[in-house]
């Protein structure tokens, strides 16, 4: 399925195709032969420990789901900051050219090293600044059933949205992120989208030249 | 009816072989199951800590503006509505770092709200150990058979099944005296494996990782309360303590930690 959206994509920017083709393969291989090489974790146990956590804040936020989502995005926010080291460590991967490269990059090595998913990249802005990540099978929601006062506020994978801000921004990618539609509160699909604002110019640590 | 056993039935009569393909089918099945990397499961339960440190900030402030509100509740608030169609932007530069909020937390001279934030991440692992043993029971483990587990045999399985799924490794030693108290001892807990303390490290030091024990104090209150002894049954405490010999290597925390485990049953011994 992943791999005709690919297809798909590179047909769009009809010039690049003989450009992308390669890399995106070479994107996917990568990100497969390091999540094989990863320690792994019982997916159910992380989905349940996600799980505990978003009702913790349930509890002390009183059922405040707007609350609950922002307090959700920060956490991953500063997950994100620092997940991005790891991802680089492991990947080594050069500086992207274009957006376009970022968002395969995003589902084919990312999401495939750490939760091992590849999302569909779907829904280009005509100025080729925004996409939408289709998410299939999210570890994080797993067998979840949201009641039905959460249904139309909760975004219960809001982490998500927290970890590419945060991992993005220390790669100078000032974007905005956040979910579309979730399976959860009864949508066809869970769509995440992910729009460029500007891209941060490198600032030197102050002491540095 | 005889003839209708097949190769495959598991009585009660079931031979050693296969008992051997029970254990091999059960690794089989292990390894099939959905995985994600253990890396964000760690930086997940982590982040436990701030978490619960800034939500207990944040519900200070909001019961101090709660008075100022109704002082001046003039401020309209957006409607329900447009709450699901406006995209929300957060702004990031009011999240607090974890590294901030892990040192406020050590500072916090307030016990009771100490006392709060260590409640809450232990009630986190605490949900999550109630369930994480009908995760691991209902998996078929050969290992596992509770129809006459008594409490030695429980902490074993806490020690042995509950640690190795979510830690990958196994307490190191279990110490009891046989009339409810336990030690689980962990000389190398992965969570803060990571974190560079020096052996001669100062109170201050361990102060900060304190709290990093709490989420496991819950794991194991939890495990017991879904297996018949209650919250108010048990007391859990961690502790740090020296490794017996220092054959592990400098790179890794220099301490090793103790779970006290303290049982109280009324009926049986």
């Amino acid at each position: 399925m992943s791999r005709q959206q690919s297809i798909n994509s590179n047909q769009t920017g009809a010039s690049t195709i003989t450009a992308q083709s390669p890399l995106n393969r070479s994107l996917r291989t990568t990100g497969e032969e390091i999540w094989k090489r990863s320690e792994r974790i019982n997916a159910e146990l992380f989905t349940l420990t996600y799980g505990a956590i978003v009702s913790q804040l349930c509890t002390d936020y009183g059922r405040n789901f707007v609350q609950i989502n922002e307090e959700l995005f920060q956490m991953g926010y500063n997950i994100g900051v620092r997940l991005i080291e790891d991802f680089l460590a492991r990947t080594a991967l050069p500086r992207c050219s274009d957006l376009q490269e970022t968002s395969e990059v995003i589902s084919k090595c990312a999401f495939k090293i750490f939760l091992n998913i590849s999302p569909k990249v779907i829904n280009w802005s005509n100025n080729k600044d925004a996409f939408s990540l289709l998410i299939e099978d999210n570890p994080l929601s797993d067998f979840v059933e949201l009641p039905m006062d959460a249904m139309d506020q909760l975004w219960y994978s809001n982490v998500l949205c927290g970890v590419l801000k945060g991992a993005l921004e220390m790669v100078q990618l000032d974007c905005d992120i956040s979910f579309v539609s979730d399976i959860l509160r009864g949508d066809q699909q869970t769509e995440l989208r992910i729009k460029l604002n500007k891209i941060l110019k490198d600032e030197i640590p102050i002491g540095e030249d | 009816m005889d003839a209708m056993i097949s190769p495959y039935a598991t009585g009660d009569n079931a031979t050693a072989s296969s008992v051997m393909s029970e254990q091999h089918q059960f690794q089989l099945f292990e390894e099939s199951l959905r995985k994600v990397n253990i890396l964000v499961f760690q930086m997940l339960i982590n982040e436990i800590i701030p978490l619960s440190m800034g939500l207990e900030k944040k519900l200070e402030r909001a019961n101090n503006d709660e008075l100022s509100d109704k002082l001046s509740k003039m401020e309209v608030t957006e409607g329900e509505e447009s709450l699901s169609t406006v995209v929300p932007t957060y702004n990031t530069k009011d999240i607090i770092p974890s590294n901030e909020l892990i040192h406020e937390l050590s500072e916090l001279k307030d016990e009771d709200k100490y006392n709060k934030v260590i409640d809450r991440v232990r009630n986190i692992g605490y949900q999550v150990g109630n369930k994480l043993s009908e995760l691991l029971i209902f998996t078929n483990n050969p290992n596992l058979q509770f129809k006459e587990m008594d409490l030695l045999l429980i902490m074993k399985f806490i020690c042995r099944d509950v640690w190795k799924q979510l830690y990958g490794k196994q307490i190191d030693n279990l110490k009891t005296n046989h009339r409810g108290t336990f030690y689980l001892i962990d000389y190398d807990y992965q969570p803060i494996r990571e974190f560079c303390i020096e052996e001669n490290a100062l109170k201050k030091e361990l102060k900060l990782v304190e709290p990093f024990l709490e989420f496991p104090v819950g794991i194991i209150k939890g495990v017991l309360a879904s297996l018949g002894y209650s919250k108010e049954q048990v007391i859990c405490l961690a502790t740090f303590i020296d490794r017996p010999n220092n054959d592990i290597p400098d790179t890794t925390f220099a301490k090793g930690i103790s779970f006290h485990v303290q049982i109280t049953t009324q009926n049986n011994q």
